[in-house]
C-alpha cells in the first residue's frame, strides 16, 4: 500500500485532478513563455510584460493583494463544504480591514498590549470582528434557517456601511489616516503560505474534513452516525470568518490605512474569492493559484499604468468573473457540495 | 438464556393516533426475524422505539435481559443496535471506508490526522470475516446499490452492532443482489448476529427469516416460525381476512385502442438505456398491470408516456395522436391522467394548500380559469368535493400540502385526477402509504373507470394489487416485458420467475393472456423477445 505520507502521494493528492494539473501547466507555461519572449525582445511589449512580471515590487504587490482573496477564498471553501453558502465574505474582509486599522490606533504604534506589539494586537482585532460577524451570520442561518444567500449579502452590506461610517465616527473620515507604519509583504505571504498548508491539512487529513465534507454532501449520513450538523456547519462558517479576518487586516495593515471610500479598499476582493475557490475547485492549493494569479493580474494592471499603457483597469478587474464563467461553462468539472444551501433540520 | 431482543408491551401514541399497541416482540441471538405487515401496520414505529429515535408511550425494550432506555439512536448504537434504512445514508464522492468510520474516525497524531491504514484495515478485515466483498477504496457514487447496502452493514458492524435492523432491504435490490443478501444474513447470523428486517413481502419473509411477527394495525397479531406457516395464512395475518381479492373484475369488452406504445426505448438520467423495444397497447375499459421489481425501467416507461422525459427512439400514440415532442399540458388536455410515484416531488406542492393543489394542471382551464384570472371560489368548491368523496382528512381545504399524512395526500392526488374524467389513467403505486379500507376504495374507484370503458395503466410493486385489478399483466425486467400473463391463472411463483428476469416454458399461462389478445394486444417482440405464436 502506499504510505499517504510520502511525497509523492501528498502531491498527487494535491494535484489529484486533471483540471487542476492542466491550470497549473497552463499558468507556469504562459509565464515561462513571456519570460523566453521578454529576453528575446527587450525593447517589445513583451520586455516591458516581463520586466514587471518579474519585478519584485510586482511581487511584493501580487503578495499584498492575494492575502485577501487567498484567505477568504480557504474560508469560503470551509462555510461552502459544510454547506453554507457564505457570500458576505467581502462583508468580512471589510470589517476586519477597519477594525484592525482602528485597534492599531487605539493601542498605539509602538506601544504593547500585554506584551503584544501594535500590530499583532490589530490583527487580533481584525481578527475578532470578522468571526464576530461570521458568528451572526451563521446563527441566522443555521438556528433561524434564513435563506443563506440574502443573510451573505447583509453581512456586507451591513459592513459595506458601518466600516465607513465609524471611521467618520472615530476619524472624522472614511479613510482613515495612515498609521505610518504598514505590515511587510514578506509577512502577507507567510501568511498566506501557512493558511493554505493549514486548511489543505485540516479539509484532507482529519477527521473534521471529513465531517465538514459530509455535512455538505449528505448531512443526514453523518446526522445518523451521531455527530451534530449543526456544530459542523458552525465551526465551517466560523473558519470562514477567522480566515477572512486574517486576509482582511493583511490587507488593511500592509498599506497602515483603512479607506472607506466607494467600494472600500477592500473593492469586490470577497467576491473574487468566492471566483477563486471555484475556480480551484474547492481545493486550498488550486485557491492560492488562482487568488495568486487574480492578484497578479491586478498588480500588474498597476504596474502597466505606471509604464503609460492605457489599460483599462475596471476591464482587467472583470477577468476574474470571465474566467470563472468560462471555467464553469467549459470545463464544468468544480463539483459544489450537494446539500450547500440547504437547511438541515434533524427528525425526531 | 434471554432473547438478544425482547420488546414487551410496547405501546406508542402519537396525537390522535396509536402506532403500536401493547406489542410484544422477542427475538432470539442468531436468528433472523421478520416483521411483516401492510403499510402503517406500525413496523417502522416499532422499530424506531427500538433504534431510540422514538421513545415508547408504555413498555420496556431489553436486549440479552438487560433493560435499556434509549434517548437517542447514539445510546441504541452504544447498546449495540444498529439500523439500516431504506435510503442509504452514505455520502456519494466519499470511500468506501471514509463513510465506514464516518464519525467513529480512528486518529494518530494526537487527533490531528485520520489513521487512513487502521481505518482501510478494519474495514477491509471486517468484510473479509463476513464475507463481503466491497473495495475499501471505491467511491461510494461507483459502486452498485447492493455493495451500498454492505457498505451500510459494515457501517453497523464497525460500530459493534450485534442487532441489525433492516427497512425493507431488498426494496431496492435486483433479485440477484436479493439472493446476495440471504447469502450476507447467513454469514452474520452463524456469527451471532441477530437480524430483524422490516418486509410487506411474503415471499421474502418466508424464505429468508427463521420466525415471523405479523403486525397489523399497530398490534401484533401472531409470531411463527416459517417452516410452520403457509403463504396464504401469513396474508390473511397480514389483511386480517381472506387475500386473493375478490375477483369483482367482471369481464368486461374492450373498446377502442387508447395507448400504443411502439418500439420504445427510454434513456435515464445517466444516458443509460432502461426501457428498450417496448411495444404494447392498451383498450379502453382494460386495466394493464406492469409489476417488477423497482428500478427496472417503470419509472422511466411511464415518464416517457406521460411526457416527463423524451423518449429515445419509439412512438407513443394516445388516442390516434402521436405524442412524441408534445406537452405535458397537452397530454391533459386530452385525458391523460396521471397518479405520479413521487407524490411529494411531483403530484403536490408541499407549501400550497389543497384549493390550489386541487386544481394543478387544470389551471388553464374553465371553470378554474376565467378571462386570464383564477377563480378560487370554484377552486375552492372542487378541492372540497375532492375531500369529500374522496375521504381526505382533515377535512379542510385551507390546510397545507406538507401538514397531511402520506396516505391522505395519495388520496387526494388520485381524487384530483380521477374527477379530471380521464380517457387514460397511469397510475403509478397508487397505493403506496394509504390504509387497507381507503385502498380498497381507491381500487373500487379503478374498477369504476374502467368498467366506463377508460384505460388504465397500472404500475405497482405490490403484486396482489397488479394481480387483483388488472386483466392483463405484463411482468417488467431489465427494461423490457419479461411475459404477459393472465393475472386470474398465473401463479405468484411464476410471476417471481419473470420478474427475476426469467421466461416461462409453460404455455398454458402464457397462452391465455396473448390468445385473448392476439392480434391486437401485444405484438410477440414486445414480451421480452420471446417467441409468441398466436
Amino acid at each position: 500500500m502506499r504510505n499517504p505520507l510520502s511525497p509523492t502521494a501528498v502531491l498527487g493528492g494535491v494535484i489529484e485532478s486533471d483540471y487542476l494539473r492542466s491550470l497549473l501547466v497552463g499558468t507556469v507555461g504562459a509565464v515561462v513563455l513571456l519570460g523566453v519572449l521578454g529576453i528575446a525582445f527587450p525593447d517589445s511589449v513583451f520586455g516591458d510584460f516581463s520586466g514587471i512580471v518579474f519585478s519584485t515590487s510586482t511581487g511584493a504587490s501580487t503578495a499584498r493583494l492575494a492575502a485577501p482573496i487567498v484567505l477568504a477564498g480557504l474560508g469560503g471553501i470551509f462555510a461552502e463544504k459544510s454547506g453554507v453558502i457564505n457570500i458576505g465574505l467581502e462583508g468580512l474582509l471589510i470589517i476586519s480591514a477597519f477594525i484592525s486599522v482602528y485597534a492599531a490606533s487605539v493601542v498605539g504604534v509602538g506601544n504593547t498590549v500585554l506584551g503584544i506589539p501594535a500590530l499583532g494586537v490589530a490583527f487580533l482585532a481584525g481578527i475578532a470582528a470578522s468571526t464576530f460577524l461570521a458568528a451572526v451570520f451563521a446563527v441566522v442561518c443555521i438556528e433561524f434557517k434564513a435563506d443563506q444567500i440574502i443573510a451573505g449579502l447583509a453581512v456586507w452590506l451591513i459592513a459595506l456601511g458601518l466600516a465607513p461610517f465609524m471611521s467618520t465616527v472615530f476619524f472624522g473620515g472614511v479613510n482613515t489616516p495612515n498609521l505610518g507604519v504598514s505590515v511587510g509583504w514578506h509577512y502577507s505571504a507567510t501568511l498566506v503560505l501557512l493558511a493554505t498548508v493549514g486548511s489543505w491539512w485540516l479539509l484532507n487529513q482529519t477527521a473534521f474534513g471529513k465531517h465538514l465534507r459530509a455535512a455538505g454532501e449528505n448531512p443526514k449520513a453523518l446526522d445518523t452516525v451521531g455527530v451534530s450538523v449543526s456544530k459542523v456547519r458552525y465551526a465551517g462558517v466560523l473558519l470562514s470568518g477567522v480566515l477572512s479576518g486574517v486576509g482582511g487586516s493583511a490587507l488593511a495593515l500592509s498599506i497602515g490605512q483603512f479607506v472607506g471610500s466607494g467600494e472600500t479598499m477592500v473593492q469586490g476582493k470577497g467576491f473574487i474569492a468566492i471566483v477563486a475557490y471555484l475556480f480551484g475547485n474547492y481545493n486550498p492549493i488550486g485557491t492560492l493559484g488562482a487568488g495568486v494569479l487574480f492578484a497578479g493580474l491586478d498588480a500588474m494592471q498597476i504596474r502597466l499604468q505606471q509604464l503609460g499603457y492605457a489599460v483599462p483597469d475596471t476591464l482587467v478587474q472583470t477577468i476574474p468573473y470571465v474566467v470563472v464563467i468560462v471555467v464553469l461553462a467549459l470545463v464544468g468539472r468544480t463539483q459544489i457540495p450537494e446539500a450547500a444551501g440547504e437547511h438541515y433540520e434533524t427528525e425526531d | 438464556m434471554n432473547p438478544a431482543v425482547h420488546m414487551d408491551g410496547i405501546t406508542k401514541r402519537f396525537p390522535g393516533v396509536v402506532a403500536n399497541d401493547d406489542v410484544d416482540l422477542a427475538v432470539e441471538r442468531g436468528s433472523v426475524h421478520a416483521l411483516l405487515g401492510e403499510n402503517g401496520a406500525g413496523k417502522t414505529t416499532l422499530m424506531n422505539v427500538l433504534y431510540g429515535l422514538y421513545e415508547p408511550t408504555e413498555g420496556t425494550v431489553r436486549l440479552d435481559g438487560e433493560p435499556q432506555s434509549f434517548d437517542s439512536p447514539r445510546d441504541a448504537i452504544d447498546a449495540g443496535v444498529g439500523m439500516i434504512h431504506q435510503h442509504f445514508m452514505l455520502v456519494d464522492p466519499m470511500t468506501v471506508w471514509e463513510n465506514v468510520v464516518l464519525g467513529n474516525e480512528p486518529t494518530t497524531w494526537g487527533g490531528l490526522r485520520v489513521d487512513r491504514e487502521a481505518a482501510r484495515e478494519a474495514v477491509v478485515e471486517l468484510s473479509e470475516r463476513y464475507g463481503f466483498d466491497v473495495d475499501p477504496d471505491a467511491k461510494i457514487a461507483d459502486i452498485s446499490v447492493g455493495e451500498q447496502q454492505r457498505v451500510e452493514i459494515l457501517k453497523a458492524l464497525y460500530r459493534g452492532a450485534d442487532v441489525l435492523i433492516m427497512d425493507e432491504p431488498t426494496a431496492v435490490l435486483t433479485p440477484q443482489e436479493v439472493e446476495e443478501l440471504y447469502g450476507v444474513f447467513d454469514e452474520l447470523t452463524e456469527q451471532g448476529k441477530t437480524i430483524i428486517f422490516i418486509s410487506h413481502k411474503l415471499g421474502e419473509a418466508l424464505s429468508a427469516a427463521d420466525e415471523i411477527t405479523v403486525l397489523r394495525d399497530g398490534v401484533n397479531v401472531g409470531t411463527v416460525a416459517s417452516g410452520d406457516v403457509t403463504r396464504e395464512e401469513l396474508a390473511e395475518m397480514m389483511v386480517g381476512r381472506e387475500v386473493l381479492m375478490d375477483p369483482a373484475t367482471s369481464p368486461q369488452d374492450a373498446g377502442d385502442t387508447v395507448l400504443e406504445v411502439t418500439d420504445l426505448c427510454v434513456d435515464d438520467d445517466r444516458g443509460v438505456e432502461v426501457v428498450s423495444d417496448l411495444s404494447f397497447r392498451l383498450r379502453g375499459g382494460e386495466i394493464l398491470g406492469v409489476a417488477g421489481v423497482d428500478g427496472n425501467g417503470q419509472s422511466q416507461l411511464v415518464e416517457a408516456i406521460t411526457g416527463l422525459r423524451d423518449a429515445a427512439s419509439g412512438d407513443v400514440r394516445y388516442r390516434g395522436e402521436s405524442m412524441v415532442g408534445k406537452t405535458r399540458r397537452h397530454r391533459i388536455d386530452r385525458g391523460m391522467a396521471f397518479i405520479p410515484e413521487d407524490r411529494q416531488e411531483r403530484g403536490l406542492v408541499m407549501s400550497y394548500d389543497l384549493v390550489e393543489n386541487g386544481i394543478l394542471g387544470s389551471q388553464h382551464d374553465p371553470p378554474f380559469a376565467r378571462g386570464g384570472r383564477l377563480d378560487w371560489g370554484a377552486s375552492r368548491g372542487h378541492a372540497e368535493s375532492v375531500i369529500e368523496q374522496y375521504d381526505v382528512r382533515p377535512p379542510d381545504a385551507d390546510a397545507e400540502a406538507e401538514s397531511l399524512s402520506g396516505g391522505n395526500q395519495q388520496k387526494f392526488i388520485v381524487g384530483r385526477e380521477f374527477e379530471r374524467d380521464p380517457e387514460l389513467v397511469v397510475a403509478t403505486h397508487p397505493t403506496r402509504g394509504v390504509d387497507i379500507g381507503s385502498t380498497e376504495f381507491l381500487h373500487d374507484r379503478l374498477l369504476e373507470l374502467r368498467s366506463e370503458g377508460k384505460a388504465v395503466l397500472l404500475v405497482s410493486s405490490k403484486l396482489d394489487e397488479v394481480q387483483g385489478l388488472s386483466d392483463r399483466l405484463a411482468v417488467m425486467h431489465g427494461g423490457s416485458f419479461t411475459g404477459v400473463v393472465d393475472p386470474s391463472t398465473v401463479t405468484e411463483e411464476e410471476i417471481g420467475l419473470l420478474m427475476a428476469g426469467e421466461s416461462l416454458d409453460d404455455d398454458s399461462v402464457e397462452g391465455a393472456a396473448l390468445h385473448d389478445d392476439a392480434g391486437d394486444g401485444i405484438d410477440g417482440s414486445t414480451a421480452g423477445g420471446e417467441e409468441v405464436d398466436a
